[in-house]
């Protein structure tokens, strides 16, 4: 409970809450002599809460207006769950069914599937910190570590927009590589990439990926949306002479990741469903204990005092219609 | 002024000057009073010759009356703040100017003292039998609003004559007990009426539910209540207790007193008065 407040200065006008103690703010009747008056507890109780009322309605009025807010915190937490980084295909070709044709009333496209089987992924991984990134030409940096699920959902939902042209998919992994750079290392690092596609890995970023894995200890899941009648991951080459990365780049791309050291897993979906197993089964893997800092922004209070301080002066009020002058 | 106060004295007055209650003095009247010798009282018309025969002196015997002596009559006022709540004020001026005017008709000198902190010349009229001047004192007290407490009642036996008077206490009582036995004893030499002036916004009329803010008219001391019927019995009750202690207050000093809460009226005075003197 850190509370500040933006001017300071107005808080001079809490000395105004003292007011309710010299006057009673009620119009007074004459009595020809009081100490015929029996003394009664409940009157001066309810004297006492209506002083009190007072004073807390104008306290609240100040506190709203010096702006009261209880600043920026951060609590750590534990829970089971993962750093997760979506690494999502934005080429064209996602914008296709898993038939290859342009989506229509019946079939949904493979980026539409995506969207809505990780939304629901996001929706169930409710202790995860989870990133977004996603590449096609170039990598873009969409949503970086939070445990923010609407900021998440927001940004997968973002994907909706029309999808661009290549597949570039090294520097996207870089860029979620990166996601993990000054994290603390708890629970299990995820790379959840999507992607209908590969693309070849020059030899540079070769090198530079094996390092950064093994360095930032990330687990890789591939989900691959297969679409019909193109390559899979596991296809062998019916012809030695097309056993090379430019033409079967899926193939490749695979080796790599196997090659990699770190934990690694490829699933290979060729409908909506298959992608809902998929996605299930990380789900149920990554559980490991991990404990994170969940930031609390900055909460802005003066609403709170002014309707405090409001809902105070409608009791006072119906107390002055409840008053008697004779 | 259609109506008059019926007063009359269950003792005798010491006056010397004629008027319409019983007194000491012997002289023109109806009621025997004794046998005097005829050298005291030289009237041969009253000689009663069977006492004269059976006086063995052999001298003769004059049978005297009674006279009918005047009185003074004082009202001594409360002028303190509580008496201007409500109609006090407006009671106060319709019974003194009743009571002057009774006064005069039983042929009575009327005086009034008026009391507030202290006794001031101006609110003090001396006993006299001028109409004119009790009005203008009316007037006057009309215009007056009253302040402060009552403690000038406690001086106002110094402004009574001498000889025994018929004194209008006229108050609403709202001060300490001990105050007003410390009155009562001054004025023990007098023939004291005690009215109690109330008024029914005082305590019944007050309502059953609501907050009421309460500010004493002498000490300004500020008390607010959370009026529910409860509360107000207890009120009431408080009046009630108030009542009997002031009864057995001014019975012990050997006088009624009478409450008046319910507007004045000057029929229940002279009902109160007859049950006085029977």
């Amino acid at each position: 409970m850190n509370l500040a407040v933006n001017s300071p200065w107005a808080l001079s006008g809490l000395l105004l809450a003292l007011l309710p103690l010299f006057n009673s703010g009620m119009r007074t009747s004459p009595a020809p002599w009081l100490t015929l008056m029996p003394g009664d507890k409940l009157s001066v109780f309810v004297i006492c809460c209506l002083r009190l009322c007072a004073m807390a309605a104008i306290a609240g009025l100040v506190l709203g207006m010096a702006g009261l807010h209880r600043t920026e915190q951060s609590r750590e937490r534990i829970g089971h769950g993962a750093h997760i980084v979506l690494l999502l295909d934005r080429s064209s070709s996602m914008d296709n069914t898993f038939a290859g044709r342009a989506p229509n009333g019946s079939d949904e496209s493979k980026a539409t599937a995506a969207r809505r089987l990780l939304t629901d992924f996001v929706e169930q991984r409710q202790n995860d910190l989870i990133g977004v990134a996603e590449y096609s030409t170039s990598p873009l940096f969409v949503m970086p570590l939070t445990e923010n699920k609407n900021a998440v959902q927001a940004a997968i939902a973002a994907t909706a927009t029309p999808a661009l042209g290549f597949t570039h998919v090294s520097k996207g992994l870089g860029m979620a590589i990166s996601f993990f750079e000054q994290q603390p290392v708890t629970g299990s690092r995820i790379v959840l990439l999507v992607s209908d596609g590969a693309a070849a890995i020059d030899h540079d970023s070769e090198v530079k990926l094996r390092e950064w894995f093994r360095k930032q200890q990330v687990r890789l899941y591939w989900i691959f949306l297969r679409t019909a009648n193109s390559p899979g991951i596991f296809d062998q080459p019916e012809d030695s002479r097309d056993d090379n990365a430019a033409a079967m780049p899926e193939r490749y791309l695979h080796k790599f990741f196997l090659g990699l050291g770190s934990p690694y897993q490829a699933y290979e979906a060729e409908s909506p469903d298959a992608l809902k197993q998929a996605i299930a089964d990380i789900n149920r893997l990554e559980n490991l204990p991990m404990h994170y800092v969940e930031r609390i922004p900055k909460q802005d209070l003066s609403g709170t005092c002014y309707s405090i301080a409001s809902l105070l002066l409608l009791v006072l009020l119906g107390v002055k219609f409840f008053e008697v002058k004779r | 002024m259609t109506e008059t106060l019926h007063y009359r004295l269950p003792w005798q007055s010491s006056s010397v000057y004629p008027g319409a209650h019983p007194g000491q003095m012997i002289g023109a009247g109806q009621l025997f009073k004794r046998h005097e010798p005829l050298i005291a009282s030289p009237d041969p018309r009253r000689i009663d010759l069977r006492a004269s025969v059976l006086d063995p002196f052999s001298s003769y015997r004059v049978r005297v009356y009674q006279q009918q002596s005047s009185v003074n009559v004082y009202l001594i006022a409360d002028m303190s703040a509580s008496m201007g709540y409500a109609d006090k004020q407006q009671t106060l001026l319709r019974f003194l100017l009743t009571a002057a005017a009774s006064a005069f008709d039983y042929g009575d000198k009327f005086g009034f003292i008026g009391c507030t902190e202290r006794i001031e010349h101006r609110w003090l009229l001396p006993a006299g039998q001028h109409f004119g001047r009790v009005s203008a004192l009316a007037t006057q007290l009309e215009r007056l609003s009253f302040t402060g407490s009552a403690n000038g009642l406690q001086n106002a036996v110094a402004f009574l004559p001498a000889e025994r008077s018929l004194v209008f206490l006229l108050s609403d009582c709202h001060f300490p007990l001990p105050q007003l036995r410390a009155v009562l004893g001054s004025l023990q030499a007098h023939d004291v009426i005690p009215l109690v002036l109330w008024s029914q916004d005082e305590y019944a009329a007050l309502p059953n539910w609501g907050l009421i803010s309460f500010q004493d008219m002498e000490n300004n001391a500020t008390r607010t209540l959370f009026m529910r019927p409860a509360l107000r019995q207890k009120i009431i009750a408080a009046y009630q207790q108030r009542q009997h202690d002031l009864k057995h207050l001014f019975r012990a000093f050997g006088c009624e007193p009478l409450f008046i809460t319910e507007g004045y009226s000057t029929q229940a005075i002279n009902r109160y008065l007859q049950q006085r003197t029977a």
